[in-house]
């Protein structure tokens, strides 16, 4: 170890903080910290929740109205044919009768 | 029921809270002088110096956990300390760098009382690139040989060591110039 060396030592001995370091240390590891609400990744993932579950509401309500027009469409196609049935049966009769009849 | 259970599960948890607190103050005082001393030498700033050490060690109580034992302690603050140092240095551009090379030549002799002579070492120091201030700081502060050195700034030993010879070489030029200029 040369002189200079030592002066080196000397000049960069250890120096203690301003008193009450550790006890502001301390301090701070008890606060909270109050994220931003743009940073809050929680809150995002509760509004993207929230989204996906209004998505997911409009679709089924979609479906379900999709599927309601599709049964009432059935049930008017089978009126129909049902209404054309007995009006040909109807046809069908008088035919026979005009034919008996001539 | 469910208070009974709260209470057997919250108490220990409490306890171990209170430990992990008292641990960790334990840790603070005894390491203080280390960590704020790394960073007020690179700095040299007292205030500044002491925010950084702050934040060291907060960064230590959130990783408290990960710390297996004292020596591993030491060497993560370290660490920590060295790389903030850095950091803070880039983002803030502290000073108009003036390299040691080009650092004006003292017009008069530093007597050789002790304070003075430290202060006026502080200074040259502070002329010093980053990294070499970081190497000389843990050198002559920490008293840590190069192989440690290496481990703590990530780097070859054979850089930290090319860095103290240019480093020392150039303080004794400046220091031993001005040492001339005071006897003539």
């Amino acid at each position: 170890m040369t002189e200079f060396e030592d002066q080196l030592r000397r000049a960069l001995e250890r120096k203690d903080p301003s008193a009450g370091f550790a006890a502001r240390v301390m301090a701070r590891t008890t606060q909270k910290k109050r994220p931003l609400p743009w940073v809050n990744w929680r809150s995002w993932t509760a509004a993207g929740i929230a989204a996906g579950l209004c998505l997911g509401a409009l679709g089924l309500e979609v479906e379900h109205r999709r599927q309601v027009e599709q049964q009432e469409g059935q049930a008017a196609k089978a009126q129909l044919m049902q209404a054309m049935h007995i009006t040909s049966a109807k046809l069908h009769q008088i035919h026979q009768r005009v034919r008996g009849r001539l | 029921m469910i208070g009974s259970l709260a209470q057997e599960v919250g108490i220990p948890q409490a306890v171990a809270e209170a430990d992990r607190s008292r641990a960790f103050e334990a840790a603070v005082r005894e390491h203080q002088a280390m960590v704020f001393s790394v960073a007020y030498h690179f700095l040299q700033d007292h205030a500044v110096a002491e925010e950084l050490a702050q934040e060291v060690f907060l960064e230590l109580y959130r990783h408290w956990d990960q710390i297996e034992s004292r020596e591993h302690r030491i060497h993560w603050l370290r660490k920590v300390a060295s790389r903030r140092c850095i950091d803070q240095a880039r983002r803030r551009k502290l000073r108009n760098h003036v390299s040691l090379e080009d650092a004006p030549e003292p017009f008069t002799w530093m007597p050789a009382a002790d304070p003075v002579l430290k202060r006026y070492i502080e200074q040259l120091l502070g002329k010093l690139a980053d990294t070499p201030r970081l190497v000389v700081i843990m050198r002559y502060q920490e008293g840590l040989e190069p192989a440690e050195i290496a481990d703590v700034l990530d780097m070859p030993v054979a850089t930290v060591k090319s860095h103290l010879q240019r480093s020392l070489a150039l303080l004794r030029r400046k220091l031993s110039f001005a040492s001339r200029e005071g006897e003539s």
